[in-house]
Protein backbone atom coordinates (compact mmCIF):
# COMPACT_ATOMS: atom_id res chain seq x y z
CA UNK A 1 0.00 0.00 0.00
CA UNK A 2 1.19 3.25 -0.58
CA UNK A 3 2.19 5.45 2.93
CA UNK A 4 1.58 9.30 2.97
CA UNK A 5 5.03 10.43 4.12
CA UNK A 6 5.14 14.03 3.62
CA UNK A 7 3.30 16.70 4.93
CA UNK A 8 4.12 20.69 3.56
CA UNK A 9 3.31 23.96 5.35
CA UNK A 10 3.48 27.13 4.20
CA UNK A 11 4.43 29.73 6.50
CA UNK A 12 5.90 33.40 6.38
CA UNK A 13 8.81 32.68 8.64
CA UNK A 14 9.91 29.01 8.48
CA UNK A 15 12.70 29.75 10.99
CA UNK A 16 10.84 30.01 14.23
CA UNK A 17 8.09 27.90 12.80
CA UNK A 18 10.73 24.85 12.82
CA UNK A 19 11.94 25.70 15.88
CA UNK A 20 8.44 25.36 17.95
CA UNK A 21 8.00 22.22 16.11
CA UNK A 22 11.23 21.09 17.29
CA UNK A 23 10.79 21.99 20.61
CA UNK A 24 7.42 21.13 21.01
CA UNK A 25 7.81 17.46 19.75
CA UNK A 26 11.43 16.74 19.77
CA UNK A 27 11.43 16.55 15.90
CA UNK A 28 14.53 16.66 14.05
CA UNK A 29 15.57 19.47 11.46
CA UNK A 30 17.00 17.16 8.51
CA UNK A 31 17.44 19.84 5.93
CA UNK A 32 17.55 22.87 4.85
CA UNK A 33 16.51 23.53 1.38
CA UNK A 34 16.21 26.81 -1.21
CA UNK A 35 15.11 25.70 -4.42
CA UNK A 36 13.21 26.92 -7.00
CA UNK A 37 9.72 26.53 -5.38
CA UNK A 38 10.27 27.43 -1.81
CA UNK A 39 12.80 28.14 1.16
CA UNK A 40 12.48 25.86 4.67
CA UNK A 41 13.37 23.43 6.71
CA UNK A 42 12.77 19.55 6.65
CA UNK A 43 11.37 18.26 10.35
CA UNK A 44 11.09 14.48 10.71
CA UNK A 45 9.12 12.58 13.70
CA UNK A 46 10.95 9.24 11.92
CA UNK A 47 8.11 8.61 10.20
CA UNK A 48 6.85 11.60 7.93
CA UNK A 49 8.69 14.40 6.51
CA UNK A 50 7.10 17.81 7.68
CA UNK A 51 8.09 20.83 5.42
CA UNK A 52 7.99 24.18 6.84
CA UNK A 53 7.73 26.37 3.73
CA UNK A 54 8.02 29.84 2.21
CA UNK A 55 6.63 29.19 -1.21
CA UNK A 56 8.25 31.43 -4.00
CA UNK A 57 4.71 30.76 -6.24
CA UNK A 58 1.24 30.17 -5.81
CA UNK A 59 0.94 26.46 -6.23
CA UNK A 60 -2.40 26.41 -5.27
CA UNK A 61 -4.30 29.10 -5.92
CA UNK A 62 -5.11 30.95 -2.31
CA UNK A 63 -2.62 33.54 -3.69
CA UNK A 64 0.94 34.25 -2.54
CA UNK A 65 -0.26 35.34 1.60
CA UNK A 66 -1.67 32.11 1.80
CA UNK A 67 -0.23 30.32 5.29
CA UNK A 68 -1.73 27.31 6.34
CA UNK A 69 -1.41 23.33 5.23
CA UNK A 70 -0.48 23.30 1.80
CA UNK A 71 0.15 19.79 0.23
CA UNK A 72 1.06 16.44 1.08
CA UNK A 73 2.94 13.65 -0.16
CA UNK A 74 2.64 10.23 -1.06
CA UNK A 75 5.27 7.71 -1.34
CA UNK A 76 4.85 4.91 -4.19
CA UNK A 77 6.42 1.51 -5.27
CA UNK A 78 5.68 3.20 -9.30
CA UNK A 79 5.22 6.78 -10.28
CA UNK A 80 4.60 6.31 -13.25
CA UNK A 81 1.90 3.55 -12.51
CA UNK A 82 0.50 5.99 -9.66
CA UNK A 83 0.63 8.86 -12.29
CA UNK A 84 -1.77 7.16 -14.92
CA UNK A 85 -3.85 5.85 -12.32
CA UNK A 86 -4.56 9.16 -10.46
CA UNK A 87 -5.02 10.71 -14.30
CA UNK A 88 -7.46 7.88 -15.13
CA UNK A 89 -9.57 8.94 -12.22
CA UNK A 90 -9.82 12.81 -12.87
CA UNK A 91 -6.46 14.02 -11.32
CA UNK A 92 -3.79 16.21 -13.41
CA UNK A 93 -0.43 16.81 -13.24
CA UNK A 94 0.85 19.57 -11.79
CA UNK A 95 5.07 19.44 -12.99
CA UNK A 96 7.86 17.44 -11.81
CA UNK A 97 10.14 18.46 -9.44
CA UNK A 98 13.53 17.37 -8.84
CA UNK A 99 14.94 18.92 -5.42
CA UNK A 100 18.19 18.79 -3.75
CA UNK A 101 18.99 16.01 -2.05
CA UNK A 102 17.94 12.59 -2.30
CA UNK A 103 14.81 11.14 -2.82
CA UNK A 104 14.65 14.85 -4.61
CA UNK A 105 12.19 13.54 -7.68
CA UNK A 106 8.63 14.14 -7.13
CA UNK A 107 5.33 14.44 -9.34
CA UNK A 108 2.82 17.20 -8.64
CA UNK A 109 -0.62 16.25 -8.94
CA UNK A 110 -4.06 17.43 -8.30
CA UNK A 111 -6.80 15.47 -6.63
CA UNK A 112 -10.37 16.32 -6.18
CA UNK A 113 -11.34 19.73 -5.22
CA UNK A 114 -7.91 21.16 -6.60
CA UNK A 115 -6.00 19.49 -3.39
CA UNK A 116 -2.40 19.62 -4.20
CA UNK A 117 -0.50 16.21 -3.49
CA UNK A 118 2.85 14.81 -4.52
CA UNK A 119 3.65 11.56 -5.35
CA UNK A 120 7.27 9.95 -5.08
CA UNK A 121 8.72 6.50 -4.94
CA UNK A 122 11.80 7.68 -2.85
CA UNK A 123 11.17 8.41 0.43
CA UNK A 124 11.74 12.26 1.08
CA UNK A 125 14.27 13.35 3.91
CA UNK A 126 13.70 12.00 6.84
CA UNK A 127 10.66 9.98 5.45
CA UNK A 128 10.28 6.07 6.48
CA UNK A 129 10.57 3.84 3.33
CA UNK A 130 7.85 1.84 2.47
CA UNK A 131 7.75 -1.23 4.07
CA UNK A 132 8.41 -3.42 1.01
CA UNK A 133 11.54 -1.62 0.55
CA UNK A 134 13.05 -1.83 4.11
CA UNK A 135 12.43 -5.33 3.88
CA UNK A 136 14.63 -5.22 0.47
CA UNK A 137 17.01 -3.46 1.79
CA UNK A 138 17.12 -5.54 4.93
CA UNK A 139 17.27 -8.71 3.16
CA UNK B 1 9.34 10.76 20.19
CA UNK B 2 5.26 12.20 19.53
CA UNK B 3 4.43 10.59 16.07
CA UNK B 4 2.38 13.26 12.97
CA UNK B 5 -0.56 10.52 12.64
CA UNK B 6 -3.30 12.48 11.43
CA UNK B 7 -4.43 14.62 8.42
CA UNK B 8 -7.59 16.61 7.60
CA UNK B 9 -8.60 17.92 4.57
CA UNK B 10 -11.65 20.15 4.47
CA UNK B 11 -13.34 19.11 1.64
CA UNK B 12 -16.99 19.87 -0.09
CA UNK B 13 -17.73 16.64 -1.12
CA UNK B 14 -15.87 14.40 1.48
CA UNK B 15 -17.63 10.64 0.13
CA UNK B 16 -16.29 11.70 -3.52
CA UNK B 17 -13.09 12.74 -1.84
CA UNK B 18 -12.76 9.97 -0.58
CA UNK B 19 -13.44 7.24 -2.82
CA UNK B 20 -10.68 9.06 -4.97
CA UNK B 21 -8.00 8.17 -2.63
CA UNK B 22 -9.22 4.97 -1.87
CA UNK B 23 -8.54 3.56 -5.42
CA UNK B 24 -5.89 6.20 -6.16
CA UNK B 25 -3.75 4.77 -3.45
CA UNK B 26 -5.61 2.02 -1.57
CA UNK B 27 -6.16 3.91 1.67
CA UNK B 28 -8.73 1.93 3.62
CA UNK B 29 -11.98 3.04 4.94
CA UNK B 30 -12.02 2.95 8.71
CA UNK B 31 -14.66 5.44 10.12
CA UNK B 32 -17.72 7.82 9.27
CA UNK B 33 -16.96 10.84 11.99
CA UNK B 34 -20.12 12.63 12.80
CA UNK B 35 -19.33 15.10 15.21
CA UNK B 36 -20.39 18.62 16.34
CA UNK B 37 -17.37 19.90 13.96
CA UNK B 38 -17.85 17.75 11.06
CA UNK B 39 -18.69 15.00 9.34
CA UNK B 40 -16.71 12.96 6.56
CA UNK B 41 -14.75 9.34 6.34
CA UNK B 42 -11.75 8.51 8.25
CA UNK B 43 -8.96 7.17 5.34
CA UNK B 44 -6.26 5.04 6.86
CA UNK B 45 -2.50 4.01 4.65
CA UNK B 46 -2.03 1.55 8.03
CA UNK B 47 -0.01 4.10 9.81
CA UNK B 48 -1.74 7.55 9.58
CA UNK B 49 -5.47 8.36 9.43
CA UNK B 50 -6.51 10.63 7.05
CA UNK B 51 -9.51 12.58 7.74
CA UNK B 52 -11.73 13.80 4.70
CA UNK B 53 -14.25 16.52 6.31
CA UNK B 54 -17.24 18.73 5.63
CA UNK B 55 -16.20 21.03 8.38
CA UNK B 56 -19.57 22.77 10.03
CA UNK B 57 -17.59 25.98 11.82
CA UNK B 58 -14.71 28.25 10.61
CA UNK B 59 -11.84 26.84 12.40
CA UNK B 60 -8.62 28.33 10.88
CA UNK B 61 -10.60 31.60 10.03
CA UNK B 62 -10.71 31.06 6.44
CA UNK B 63 -13.93 31.26 5.92
CA UNK B 64 -16.67 28.42 5.54
CA UNK B 65 -15.86 27.75 1.80
CA UNK B 66 -11.92 26.91 2.52
CA UNK B 67 -10.86 23.89 0.68
CA UNK B 68 -7.77 22.06 1.13
CA UNK B 69 -5.44 20.73 4.33
CA UNK B 70 -7.35 21.86 7.01
CA UNK B 71 -4.68 20.83 10.42
CA UNK B 72 -2.81 17.96 11.40
CA UNK B 73 -2.40 15.42 14.44
CA UNK B 74 0.34 14.60 16.58
CA UNK B 75 0.20 11.28 18.94
CA UNK B 76 1.83 12.16 22.07
CA UNK B 77 2.91 10.10 25.61
CA UNK B 78 0.85 12.50 27.60
CA UNK B 79 -1.45 15.17 26.16
CA UNK B 80 -1.52 17.03 29.53
CA UNK B 81 2.21 17.29 29.64
CA UNK B 82 1.91 18.26 26.52
CA UNK B 83 -0.35 21.01 26.60
CA UNK B 84 1.78 22.70 29.32
CA UNK B 85 4.99 22.32 26.96
CA UNK B 86 2.70 23.84 23.76
CA UNK B 87 1.30 27.07 25.62
CA UNK B 88 4.88 27.48 27.14
CA UNK B 89 6.07 27.79 23.11
CA UNK B 90 3.26 30.59 22.91
CA UNK B 91 0.23 27.88 21.24
CA UNK B 92 -3.00 28.82 21.93
CA UNK B 93 -5.41 26.48 23.18
CA UNK B 94 -8.51 26.29 20.71
CA UNK B 95 -11.20 23.39 21.91
CA UNK B 96 -11.11 19.93 23.60
CA UNK B 97 -13.62 17.30 21.51
CA UNK B 98 -14.15 13.77 22.01
CA UNK B 99 -15.39 14.28 25.55
CA UNK B 100 -18.99 14.05 26.98
CA UNK B 101 -19.03 10.80 24.97
CA UNK B 102 -18.91 12.78 21.03
CA UNK B 103 -16.36 10.90 19.29
CA UNK B 104 -16.46 7.89 21.57
CA UNK B 105 -13.00 6.41 21.39
CA UNK B 106 -10.68 9.22 21.34
CA UNK B 107 -9.53 12.32 23.03
CA UNK B 108 -7.93 15.28 21.50
CA UNK B 109 -6.72 18.60 22.34
CA UNK B 110 -6.64 21.29 19.16
CA UNK B 111 -4.17 24.02 19.07
CA UNK B 112 -3.05 27.11 17.09
CA UNK B 113 0.42 26.87 16.43
CA UNK B 114 2.77 29.56 15.09
CA UNK B 115 1.13 31.86 12.15
CA UNK B 116 -2.25 30.04 13.56
CA UNK B 117 -1.43 26.61 12.19
CA UNK B 118 -4.35 24.24 13.74
CA UNK B 119 -3.27 21.19 15.03
CA UNK B 120 -4.11 17.93 17.62
CA UNK B 121 -2.45 16.39 20.17
CA UNK B 122 -4.37 12.98 21.14
CA UNK B 123 -2.24 10.34 23.82
CA UNK B 124 -5.02 7.37 21.91
CA UNK B 125 -4.64 7.01 18.03
CA UNK B 126 -7.22 8.20 15.36
CA UNK B 127 -9.00 5.41 13.94
CA UNK B 128 -6.54 3.47 11.73
CA UNK B 129 -3.62 5.28 12.77
CA UNK B 130 -0.72 3.37 13.90
CA UNK B 131 -0.15 3.63 17.88
CA UNK B 132 3.70 5.04 19.50
CA UNK B 133 6.67 2.58 19.45
CA UNK B 134 6.32 0.16 22.06
CA UNK B 135 9.34 1.00 23.72
CA UNK B 136 8.15 4.47 24.16
CA UNK B 137 5.35 4.20 25.17
CA UNK B 138 6.16 1.20 27.78
CA UNK B 139 8.62 3.80 29.31
CA UNK B 140 6.08 6.33 29.20
CA UNK B 141 4.15 3.90 31.87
Amino acid sequence: MAKLRHLAIACKDPDAMADFYMKAFDFKNVRTSDGPLAYGHHLSDGTIDLAILRFKSDQIGKGMDYTGLHHFGILVENVDEAQKVVEALGGTHYLDTTAQGPGGFEIKMYGPEGVLFDVAEHPWTGAEALPAQVKEAAD
Amino acid sequence: MPKLRHIAIAAEDPEAMAEFYKKAFDFKEVGRPNGYLADGVFLSDGTLNMAILKFKTDQLGKGMDYRGLHHFGVLVEDVEEFEKKLESLGAEHYIDQGQDGHQAGYFEKKFYGPEKVLFDIAEHGWAGAEPLPAPMKDAAE
